[in-house]
């Protein structure tokens, strides 16, 4: 055969083949931001996942630590213990880089399990509001409306404040993992109803949403068999986006010291710890792990902005 | 020419200080309440130190001299203590003192809901003579009484029960919880509790005025690196404390001073001695296993203080055997040895106490009370893991703190004490002693620690007059603490201010921040 790659050819295709030819994968493999970003992001979820055997440490078991190692200077020895640390250590004599890997997977996991509960909440709600219409409508979208005048960051630590106050004490440390993630999806699930619902308005007057109608499905049939699937796109997009505004979420409230306990330290838990030596001269404490936390965030927010390029019709 | 130069240098100094300025000072901690009646914590008397007064007061070498009274001196045999009160001293709100203010704010201090009743633990009654003359008397002799309560301040009656704060209340607050009316050098102008409390001078004031101060404003701070950062850009002119690992670039900064001592307070660990099951983490609900004094000693023997010292202090601090430093009166130097760090020897007393698996509980702690509070609890939390025991961790701001350890919600706890008398009978009558609130004792025994020797040497030790045999019963119960091990001590906090060059202060080892000794030029 003497065709050129990019003419559509008769023989049936490997899927893997199909996505690589759609129009999806054409504009990544054309934007180098869009590789970047994901190389970086794929880098990270992957040092996260794997951080039991990348790190030198676990930061998180303290019976590990040597209090004697603290403040070291990354790549020198200390002067008590000898021992040399790629990126230093903090105050307890933890690695910093293992620190990091360890608050990686924390930030990773809550931001991602967040955006998730989110998407599930806003979606169904979203969907109902559209389909159904009416007081339903009018109730959901009003709680909406309402929960936009307040930045989303004191809606989670108002949402966090309250749910720590009914944890018992004994569970505390175990919980508040949960809790945050909680309180980052209820304040972050509005986003998401507002856009399917504007795209199901549309949807639910097409014809085929009417012929589903006329055989009889019932609503919720309708709603998530073939209504959900012509809104997902747009889902997409904000659920990317929302993902570095989560992780940005989670690193504030740990900044703010209302996050992850300090013995199990995120990227935030870190920038807060961190802050207190940045005077004293002992920067690589802040600096390796907001470095991290930017590269994490901007790579994703990069990521979401092609991803919203790629997937608007009207901006090709 | 030398001359000349030093000659304007003088002028100038001597200008500077004649010029009223402004002052503003920031700290960790708000003081909770403006009430001296209803915490008894240092940030609370330590402002109020600079609003209301009591009958004695402290200078500035911890000497105490007169304030309200004038004169003091013992009735008959040591049956108590009678006070000759200074005329002609009116309160802010320009009404006058005399001795029924004084026998008032007894009342009201010794109260059951008063914070500060066990410091009239002693006292058996109170009688008024005169306008001018006042006599506690004493169940027992008691040669330390006018300097033990140099931090007792007098309230007006007129104004505290015009007001229904005739009660302090610790929890609700009430009138004399957010204004104050003192006799002090300065008068509360403005109260918002947690931003700002601004005080002017108090013109009315009876005592020499020695500060150039026409209105200052404390701001609390509780993130110490911004503290740092104010001090450094002039928005405030002095702050308490400095966090310990910027005191050396603050000493090196042009325009800022480090004013470095060593404080009273001595940062331990305390434990629930009365509670029957453990309160948090994995094990809640099983027995307690701190009622078991080899659990306590592996504790002492598992926290390796020098350590704490070296890094998290920097070389500040030094550690602590007993629960007052060596600058106290009354410290054990017969006891000054502290349970050397042996991780070996804690595993076997654990072993030995039945829990060679080790256990996990909660450890208490503040994270804006003391230096580096929560970086030692973290590091305590390590340093116990590695013998086999787990900790976990809950730090919290010291306003939801107290009210956790008075609820017994801790299986173990971090505590700074510094002795208000600057002797070592104070942490024993709070601290040690038995708890007993007819009595007024052991207000700050939490874990409700209880020995029968230790409360029948307490009384002796109070009114013993010889300071030989005295020594011998502090050196006793010093001993039963430490066998007991009623608590660790960890170390004796160090005291670092920063202050703006061109402020001159005092600093005193109670770490109180007293403003009528600052000129500003």
């Amino acid at each position: 055969m003497t065709q050129a790659t990019d003419t559509p050819s008769t023989a049936p295709k490997s899927r893997f083949a199909k996505f690589w030819d759609s129009d999806f994968a054409w504009a990544f493999r054309h934007s180098p931001v869009a590789i970047i970003a994901a190389l970086v992001v794929l880098l990270l979820v992957l040092a996260a996942v794997f951080a039991p055997l990348i790190a030198p440490h676990n930061p998180f078991d303290p019976a590990t630590l040597n209090l004697m190692n603290g403040f070291t200077a990354p790549g020198t020895p200390n002067a008590f213990t000898q021992e040399t640390f790629l990126l230093g250590t903090d105050d307890q004599g933890r690695d910093v880089f293992s620190t990091i890997l360890y608050g990686l997977r924390i930030s990773l996991f809550v931001g991602a399990s967040a955006v998730f509960l989110a998407m599930i909440i806003g979606v169904i709600l979203g969907l109902v509001a559209a389909y159904f219409g009416g007081w339903a409508e009018t109730i959901i979208m009003r709680i909406a409306d309402v929960q936009l005048t307040f930045p989303a960051i004191l809606v989670a630590m108002l949402i966090f404040g309250v749910a720590k106050g009914f944890t018992p004490p004994e569970y505390r440390d175990e919980m508040a993992i949960w809790v945050l993630i909680v309180a980052i999806a209820l304040s972050d699930w509005v986003q998401f109803a507002r856009v399917v619902r504007g795209a199901a308005l549309v949807e639910k007057n097409k014809e085929y949403v009417q012929a589903a109608r006329l055989i009889g499905r019932g609503s919720i049939p309708i709603m998530f068999r073939h209504i959900l699937p012509n809104v997902l796109s747009p889902v997409l997009v904000i659920a990317t986006i929302s993902l570095a505004l989560a992780i940005i979420a989670e690193a504030t409230l740990s900044f703010l010291g209302v996050g992850a306990p300090p013995t199990q330290p995120s990227l935030g838990t870190l920038i807060r710890v961190g802050q207190g030596f940045l005077f004293s001269g002992e920067w690589w404490i802040l600096f390796f792990p907001a470095c991290t936390l930017l590269g994490l965030a901007l790579s994703v927010n990069l990521l979401g902005d092609w991803l919203r390029d790629a997937l608007n019709p009207k901006l090709r | 020419m030398r001359l000349r130069s030093s000659a304007v240098g003088l002028a100038l100094l001597l200008a500077g200080t004649a010029q009223a300025a402004e002052f503003k000072w920031a700290s960790t901690t708000d003081p909770q309440t403006m009430d001296p009646h209803a915490v008894n914590s240092a940030p609370v008397l330590g402002f109020l130190n600079n609003v209301y007064e009591g009958l004695v007061r402290r200078g500035k070498d911890m000497n105490v001299e007169p304030a309200l009274a004038v004169s003091w001196e013992p009735i008959g045999n040591g049956e108590g203590w009678r006070f000759k009160l200074r005329e002609g001293v009116t309160f802010h709100d320009g009404s006058s003192f005399d001795a029924q203010d004084v026998l008032f704010s007894y009342q009201r201090a010794s109260n059951e809901v008063s914070d500060t009743r066990s410091w009239f633990a002693p006292v058996s009654d109170v009688k008024v003579v005169d306008d001018y003359t006042v006599d506690f008397m004493t169940s027992a002799p008691n040669p330390l009484f006018p300097s033990s309560i140099a931090n007792w301040m007098i309230m007006d009656q007129g104004w505290a029960e015009a007001n229904n704060a005739a009660l302090p209340d610790k929890e609700a607050g009430n009138f004399a919880t957010i204004n104050a009316n003192g006799t002090g050098a300065f008068q509360v102008t403005a109260r918002e509790p947690g931003l700002r409390t601004v005080l002017e001078p108090f013109g009315g004031w009876w005592d020499e005025v020695e500060h150039n101060i026409e209105r200052a404003e404390f701001t609390p701070i509780q993130n110490p690196a911004t503290a740092v950062a104010a001090l450094m850009s002039g928005d405030v002119d002095l702050i308490n404390p400095v966090p310990i690992q910027d005191a050396a670039r603050l000493k090196s900064s042009d325009g800022v001073e480090v004013i470095q001592g060593i404080e009273a307070r001595v940062i331990m660990l305390g434990f629930g001695h009365e509670a029957e099951t453990l309160k948090y983490a994995a094990d809640v609900g099983k027995p307690n296993p701190f009622r078991d004094v080899r659990v306590r000693q592996a504790v002492a023997s598992a926290i390796n203080v020098p350590a704490i010292l070296a890094t998290i202090m920097r070389g500040n601090a030094e550690e602590a055997s007993q629960l007052v430093s060596p600058a106290m009166s009354g410290y054990s130097a017969a006891n000054a040895a502290r349970p050397a760090f042996d991780a070996e020897k804690a595993k076997a007393l654990l072993t030995e106490a039945g829990y060679s698996d080790g256990f996990s509980f909660g450890l208490k702690c503040p994270n804006d009370r003391y230096l580096n509070d929560e970086a030692v609890c973290q590091a305590v939390v390590g340093m116990l893991a590695q013998v086999g025991i787990t900790a976990e961790l809950d730090a919290m701001p010291v306003r939801n703190y107290w009210p956790e350890l008075r609820e017994d919600n801790y299986d173990m706890y971090l505590l700074g004490w510094s002795p208000g008398t600057f002797d070592a009978e104070h942490p024993l009558r709070f601290l040690v002693t038995t708890p007993n609130a007819e009595k007024k004792l052991g207000s700050w025994n939490f874990g409700g620690f209880s020995n029968t020797r230790v409360d029948e040497l307490l009384p002796m030790i109070q009114s013993e007059i010889d300071p030989g045999k005295r020594q011998m019963m502090l050196d006793e119960t010093t001993q039963i603490i430490q066998d007991e091990q009623v608590y660790v001590p960890l170390y004796v906090q160090p005291l670092v201010w920063g202050a703006r060059s061109n402020v001159t202060l005092t600093q005193r080892p109670d770490n109180f921040f007293i403003l009528r000794w600052v000129t500003v030029s």
